[in-house]
């Protein structure tokens, strides 16, 4: 590693720059499963990111006794034991949110994101940075999952966490709560973050031209 | 070969950890499910069947059905988990019965997968209500758009007819099941 | 007739894409082709059935009887990313022509969530064997229809106008939302 970067930057950069869901468009199937209501998110976002804290933190601390050749079924087996752990514990503890989240606790297990920071963080870095990469990568896909579940069910129940957000006299639109709304939520949400990303590019651009004209004009007239 | 040694040693090792934790924490979790779904249906049981203050199961029955007890400890009805295909897929419901079979004291719908918004109105008071002391001789019948006349019909939902039917097909085939034991004297 | 019901159910009515958001990133990465498409969904059918027919070996046989149902994740996820393994070197040794049209495929199904959710659904609804089977089979066909569908869609989208933040995943998703709609249609059938 040629220049150690910040530690608050390995937390950070997970929520935005690099955000699990909208940047790297990983984990889309709970994206799309369980945001019918913000709880749900919550929910699904914070067992994902017990799993992928502690399996992160754990193949951090392992990586170098693992044999390169059986490093993913390594991986693979420990997230799974993870995920079991996440999965008992909801149903001891959380009977109804667990019931709400059906077979999707157990696909944690697939959920490309814990795979992808365990082979392309964790295998490389210390246990802390692993720790603090896990924990922003959970918190991203968490923001992604309260504002995925805050649209749909905002206007596909009138709720939000519950509480009736929207006036009596709001139709509410069934779609959003069906799986359709899922698709076109995400499928529109990722559309216009694209384009603000783009115009805001744009705008930088141009503003780096006119700075650039105007120093160049600067040196002619030092020149005259 | 050493490699070979040092891959199967080391999956190995990881492989026996994992499962050791894991039955541990499977030792802790375990009964506390089992108090959970058992507490889930216990509510269910007395839901239905607001007067019962102790249950039963009915033994040699090859669904669920219990006998809910009053306080007196007196049998004073019934109580039985059916299930059976909705508009989407299946719907698991609680079933009260008063002791003779013929009327329903009131229904609970446990799990169903069906329409948000539409099909999930089969869930809400307005539909359950309709169940409560409704006549079960010689079956539960439905009527659509228009207001129940025999005291052993109810109406379906506008934009649920499926569904609504679907419950009253439900009841009806949980009805003859228990209605069978009831002729066998295993009751 | 029930073994029917469930393969409709499994392959329309409650679809493994369009319904249960199973097996996502293949439906929106390997879409853009209607002949990769196919491919795929035949690949994909194949481990289903095999899946299913392991997994339920698997959880009924050995890890109910004795009692070992919480190593049901980690033994579900090895056994399928072995037996991607060995049908990928069966394919290999058997037909080369095949191989080459499957093949690539192949190592991308062991992470697709559709077959882990396969054998999870199939053992949380306690299925007998056949209907398993019956269930890995519908489930694939449905997975195949809906990417083949999908395909053909992205196929004419490629002549279309879209805005441009709205390329590629964007309106590939929005595309699948209209087609959750159509589908809804089949609900009712069982």
């Amino acid at each position: 590693m040629s220049k150690q970067k910040s530690m608050w930057y390995e937390f950070y950069k997970g929520i935005w720059e690099i955000n699990p869901t909208f940047k790297q468009i990983l984990g889309t199937c709970p994206t799309l499963a369980v945001t019918v209501s913000v709880m749900n998110g919550i929910a699904m976002a914070l067992a994902t990111t017990f799993v992928l804290v502690f399996s992160s933190l754990f193949i951090s601390m392992v990586r170098k006794l693992i044999p390169n050749q059986v490093r993913i079924a390594a991986y693979i087996v420990i997230i799974a034991a993870f995920v079991t752990v996440a999965d008992l514990v909801m149903k001891a503890k959380f009977p109804e949110l667990s019931k709400a989240l059906g077979p999707f606790v157990p696909l944690i297990v697939v959920n490309c994101i814990i795979l992808g920071r365990a082979e392309a963080f964790a295998s490389k870095n210390s246990p802390l940075r692993s720790f603090l990469d896990a924990l922003g990568n959970g918190a991203g896909f968490l923001l992604a999952l309260v504002v995925m579940g805050g649209i749909r069910e905002i206007i596909g129940s009138r709720t939000f966490l519950g509480y009736q957000v929207m006036p009596n006299g709001f139709e509410p639109w069934l779609i959003m709560i069906l799986p359709a709304g899922a698709f076109l939520t995400f499928g529109l949400l990722m559309g216009f973050s694209n384009a603000y990303l783009e115009r805001k590019k744009r705008i930088e651009q141009q503003q780096k031209i006119l700075q650039y004209r105007k120093s160049e004009n600067e040196l002619k007239e030092a020149e005259a | 070969m050493k490699i070979v040694i040092h891959m199967i040693a080391t999956l190995t090792i990881i492989g026996v950890i994992a499962g050791g934790i894991l039955s541990e924490v499977n030792d802790w979790a375990s009964p506390l499910i089992e108090a959970n779904q058992k507490a889930e249906t216990e509510k269910a049981i007395f839901l239905v069947n607001p007067e019962g203050k102790s249950y039963e199961a009915v033994a040699n029955a090859d669904f669920e059905i219990y006998k809910v007890f009053d306080e007196n400890k007196n049998l004073s009805g019934y109580s039985l988990a059916y299930e059976g295909n909705g508009f989407q897929g299946k719907i698991r419901m609680m079933i009260g019965l008063k002791s003779d079979l013929n009327e329903i004291t009131s229904i609970e719908i446990l799990e169903q997968v069906e329409t948000p918004g539409l099909g999930t109105k089969v869930t809400e008071n307005p539909f359950k209500d309709q169940f409560k002391g409704l006549q079960t001789t010689p079956q539960v019948n439905w009527v659509k758009g228009k207001s129940p006349e025999q005291p052993n019909e109810i109406q379906t939902i506008t934009g649920a007819t499926i569904s609504s039917k679907s419950i009253v097909a439900i009841i009806n085939s949980g009805l003859e099941k228990a209605r069978k034991l009831q002729k066998e004297g295993k009751l | 007739m029930d073994l029917l019901i469930i393969f409709i159910s499994a392959t329309v009515v409650n679809n493994f894409v369009l319904s249960y958001f199973l097996g996502i990133c293949p439906f929106i990465g390997v879409s853009n082709k209607t002949s990769s498409a196919l491919s795929m969904g035949m690949a994909t059918t194949f481990v289903m059935v095999l899946t299913a027919i392991v997994s339920w070996l698997l959880y009924f046989l050995i890890l109910v009887p004795y009692g070992l149902e919480f190593l049901q994740i980690p033994s579900f996820i090895l056994v399928i990313a072995a037996l991607v393994q060995f049908v990928e070197m069966v394919i290999k040794k058997v037909s080369q022509p095949l191989y080459r049209a499957l093949g690539i495929f192949l190592p991308l199904i062991t992470t697709n969530c559709a077959i882990l959710g396969l054998a999870l659904l199939l053992s949380m609804r306690e299925y007998t064997f056949m209907q398993s089977v019956v269930f890995g089979f519908g489930a694939g066909a449905g997975f195949t229809l809906a990417l083949f569908i999908m395909s053909g869609i992205r196929e004419e989208l490629e002549l279309t106008d879209v805005p441009k933040p709205f390329r590629g995943a964007p309106i590939t998703l929005i595309t699948a939302g209209l087609l959750a709609l159509a589908f809804m249609g089949f609900a009712g059938m069982i």
